[in-house]
């Protein structure tokens, strides 16, 4: 049961990080996180990941050929 | 006047073109190739273009673009590539929107293992995410698009893209961990 409930509070943490809450759902999730110092724990981790994959992961910079290459063909291309 | 060529170019130029770098970064990681994320992102504003009739503006211009790229993907690149033809992995595993029992626990990952590692292991990492995990983690993570975006970009229901979610970032830890361990990391929890 126990694993369950913890189960349960996983998949709200991820959906409160990912903004998919509702605000009466998060203020529950809030509440009970906050009474608990494990799930403070959670919270964090699962934020710290999401942060730092976010700044890892590179960001590509397309050429400025490809930017012309595109509006060139658009001008070709019929609408 | 909305058959005036005008009105297709500034819509085009306003609207689409500011996408371009968020729309060549998922092409890379798709593909793992410039030149074939280049023609990925190329024919991706030519289909736009060609159907922007079909785009009402001002409505979500990114999430509308990044649909046509996955189509593009799908349609062009698995055809060809050596990548493995689609898995449908919910049909494969027998999984459904709950979490199955091999991955119903939850991946702790300690944050001292993964903040010493670089940019290059964290993308080594996703890439070799099975490419439908690899297309969640990039939409909601890195490009910030909603559950219900993300169902429509991939054309999933929401429930499974919070599901395919929760099992693409407990893959993404599980990697993580293997490389963390090849630096030396001991994970020394009781």
């Amino acid at each position: 049961m126990r694993d369950q409930h913890f189960q349960e509070l996983i998949s709200r943490v991820a959906m409160y990080l990912d903004n998919e809450l509702n605000e009466s759902a998060e203020k529950e999730l809030l509440r009970e996180i906050k009474s608990n110092p494990a799930y403070i724990q959670v919270l964090s981790q699962e934020k710290s990941f999401r942060d730092f994959i976010k700044s890892k992961v590179h960001r590509r910079k397309p050429s400025p050929a490809l930017i012309q290459s595109i509006k060139e063909k658009i001008r070709i291309a019929p609408a | 006047m909305k058959n005036d060529a005008t009105y297709y170019d500034r819509v085009f130029e306003e609207e689409f073109l500011p996408h371009l770098d968020s729309l060549y970064t998922f092409a890379f990681h798709l593909t793992y190739n410039e030149d074939d994320a280049n023609d990925l992102v190329q024919e991706t504003y030519l289909k736009a273009y060609r159907f922007i009739d079909k785009y009402v503006e001002g409505t979500n211009a990114k999430a509308w673009l990044f649909k046509i790229l996955k189509n593009a993907f799908i349609n062009q690149y698995r055809k060809q590539s050596k990548q493995p033809s689609r898995v449908d992995y919910e049909e494969i595993v027998g999984y459904h929107d709950e979490e199955d029992s091999t991955y119903s626990s939850y991946m702790d990952l300690r944050e001292e293992m993964f903040q010493q590692m670089m940019g290059d292991e964290v993308t080594t990492a996703i890439n070799n995410l099975p490419v439908d995990f690899r297309t969640v983690i990039l939409l909601c993570d890195i490009e910030g698009f909603t559950y219900e975006e993300i169902a429509k970009i991939v054309d999933i229901p929401i429930g499974t893209v919070r599901s395919r979610l929760h099992r693409a970032r407990n893959m993404l830890k599980e990697k993580l961990s293997e490389y963390a361990k090849k630096f030396g990391y001991q994970d020394k929890r009781i």
